[in-house]
């Protein structure tokens, strides 16, 4: 077999894609600010920057802050407010030759409702992603990602404003991502994005400071890989849905442990701040892997490495 | 370090105050922010000191490499109708200022280089620019050489007053040429730093507060409660350049 044989093709919800590629929200403006470097037909999907009911000034600078093996960022969720975007952003979406995924974030219930169903309604927009897991506006946004109860609440007000696929973003700062994950699968949401930033902090030792203006902010890039790795693996193991696997992908070995872990699709977002050319490297990369190994899809190596996890009293390996 | 580049497809599109994003050859995170320092012909060169992990990696790059690099980025330097330019650099910041000074003495400027670094040996390609025509007045902290103390010390008591300042160099430098130039009511177009992550304006990480009249100034609505006179613009994409009475840093 050969790499031109093997197909890449996913579907998430009604989302499908000849890549499984998003480029993850925040990360990649609105697909154009990457567009002369980047032939976007090759990647599966821009998720957008998130956009809110009301315009948002973001946060205080310094917002970014290089960290070993990835960064801590607190960008607030700066954005126009989703009037003025319908208004003068989206139209520009439909020009993207890739699939682009809106998303959506906010600080109650009616928020997210309001902004999902205004936004959805728009043909530009593929799919939702809900952002309810952002760790940098104080207390309010991840807050729905950390209570089973928020989540709930939050997935269904937005699952009722459309038919369009509903990705749901969850945030690692808890206990038991697979119990939030069942929640939100329950209370209708299609996918889930797994997972959004670690919550850090930097001090700078010279001015006894905290290095971001926003004092803590969100740690993406490899140094959250295996934590991602771990979060993906749970969580499909607790759901039917299928999971877009993110967290500090930067090579093709990085994205399969993601499929392997039970992911169907990976998204890219630090990654392309090292060199934008991974998400079409990995994608290339993939078939020639598979196609080495005689394996014509890559559907089915999604989740082959659950062997369920050993019991520590039990567990006789030789792992740390 | 001097990296030459050929680079055509660069030069033909790069203008005074251009920068790119150049993807780190060992493809260990992350990419970094550089001037680029000369375009002409087919050649190109970036300007660093090795300072840390990355411009190291980039230093002991052989010839005949391939250098896989964004740009060229950003809004540059704008020289207008300006007959006696001053051209303010600190440290590093002397990568960003050759191609307007070369710009400037095209267009039969004066073109006068205010150049400061901690210690002689640090103010690199001083004679380049010399050569090229411009005036050369330096400033080291040690007094090693030129003026002991900051450039900017040099701007404020020039005798003969520039029509127009451009500076490049630490942000703390930066605001101290953007208060000389209010001093002495020049206008004054600073290039500024700042730690950035994608470089081409996706992620709205590198920004300064701007007055929202300015003409870089993203077109966003005023947020609620948080004042309706500024707006948070990306030095990446809106910048590098900005005026300096635009800012409220």
């Amino acid at each position: 077999m050969n790499a031109t044989q093997v197909d890449l093709s996913v579907k998430v919800g009604k989302l499908e894609l000849d890549y499984p590629t998003f480029m993850g929200s925040g990360c990649y403006g609105s697909g154009e600010e990457f567009a002369p470097f980047v032939d976007l037909a090759r990647i599966g999907a821009v998720v957008l920057k998130s956009v809110t009911r009301l315009p948002r000034l973001g946060n205080p600078t310094p917002r970014l802050v290089h960290t070993p093996a990835g960064m801590l960022n607190a960008i607030g969720l700066q954005n126009p407010g989703i009037e003025w975007y319908l208004e003068h952003d989206v139209k520009k979406f439909a020009e993207r030759p890739c699939a682009v995924v809106g998303s959506v974030a906010g600080f109650s219930v009616d928020d997210y409702a309001y902004t999902c169903e205004r936004l959805a309604a728009r043909d530009e927009i593929a799919a939702i992603e809900l952002n309810i897991s952002c760790p940098n506006v104080a207390h309010e946004g991840e807050t729905f990602a950390c209570d089973p109860n928020l989540t709930a609440n939050v997935v269904r007000a937005a699952r009722a404003t459309t038919d369009k696929t509903l990705i749901v973003k969850l945030s690692p700062n808890v206990t038991d991502i697979a119990g939030i994950a069942r929640v939100a699968e329950s209370a209708g949401a299609d996918a889930l994005a797994v997972i959004n930033t670690v919550r850090g902090m930097a001090i700078d030792v010279e001015t006894w400071k905290p290095r971001l203006g926003n004092v803590t902010g969100g740690l993406s890039g490899p140094a959250i890989r295996p934590i991602a790795v771990l979060a993906v693996y749970e969580v499909a193991r607790a759901v039917k849905i299928p999971i877009v696997g993110q967290g500090g992908i930067e090579t093709t070995s990085d994205a399969l442990e993601f499929f392997l872990a039970g992911a169907s699709a990976i998204s890219i977002g630090t990654g392309n701040f090292t060199d934008p050319r991974i998400p079409v490297r990995i994608a290339d990369e993939l078939a020639a892997y598979l196609a080495a190994r005689n394996v014509a899809s890559l559907r089915q190596i999604i989740g082959k490495a659950n062997v369920g996890f050993a019991n520590p009293y039990q567990y006789e390996g030789d792992e740390g | 370090m001097l990296v030459g580049l050929h680079a055509p497809e660069l030069v033909r599109v790069t203008r005074p105050g251009h920068f790119a994003m150049v993807i780190p050859p060992s493809g260990e995170r992350a990419a970094t922010a550089l001037g680029i320092y000369e375009a002409h012909g087919e050649r190109a060169s970036l300007l660093f000191f090795e300072v840390g992990k990355r411009t190291r990696e980039l230093g002991s790059l052989k010839i005949g490499d391939q250098l896989g690099l964004l740009g060229p980025l950003g809004n540059g330097f704008t020289l207008g109708q300006a007959r006696n330019v001053a051209i303010v650099a600190g440290g590093v910041g002397i990568a960003s200022v050759l191609l307007p000074a070369q710009a400037a003495l095209a267009a039969g400027a004066r073109v006068r280089l205010f150049y400061g670094a901690r210690t002689k040996e640090l103010l690199v390609e001083r004679e380049r620019f010399a050569n090229e025509g411009c005036e050369v007045l330096v400033a080291t902290d040690d007094g090693s050489d030129g003026h002991r103390g900051y450039v900017t010390d040099l701007l404020a008591n020039a005798h003969d007053k520039p029509d127009l300042i451009l500076a490049c160099g630490p942000t703390p430098m930066l605001r101290a040429v953007a208060r000389v130039a209010g001093e002495i009511n020049v206008p004054a177009q600073l290039s500024l730093e700042e730690t950035f992550a994608c470089g081409v304006g996706g992620c709205w990480g590198c920004v300064v507060p701007l007055v929202r009249t300015s003409a870089q100034a993203p077109s966003f609505p005023p947020a609620e409660r948080q004042g309706s006179d500024v707006v948070y613009a990306r030095i990446c994409k809106e910048g590098p350049v900005f005026w300096a009475h635009e800012l409220r840093w």
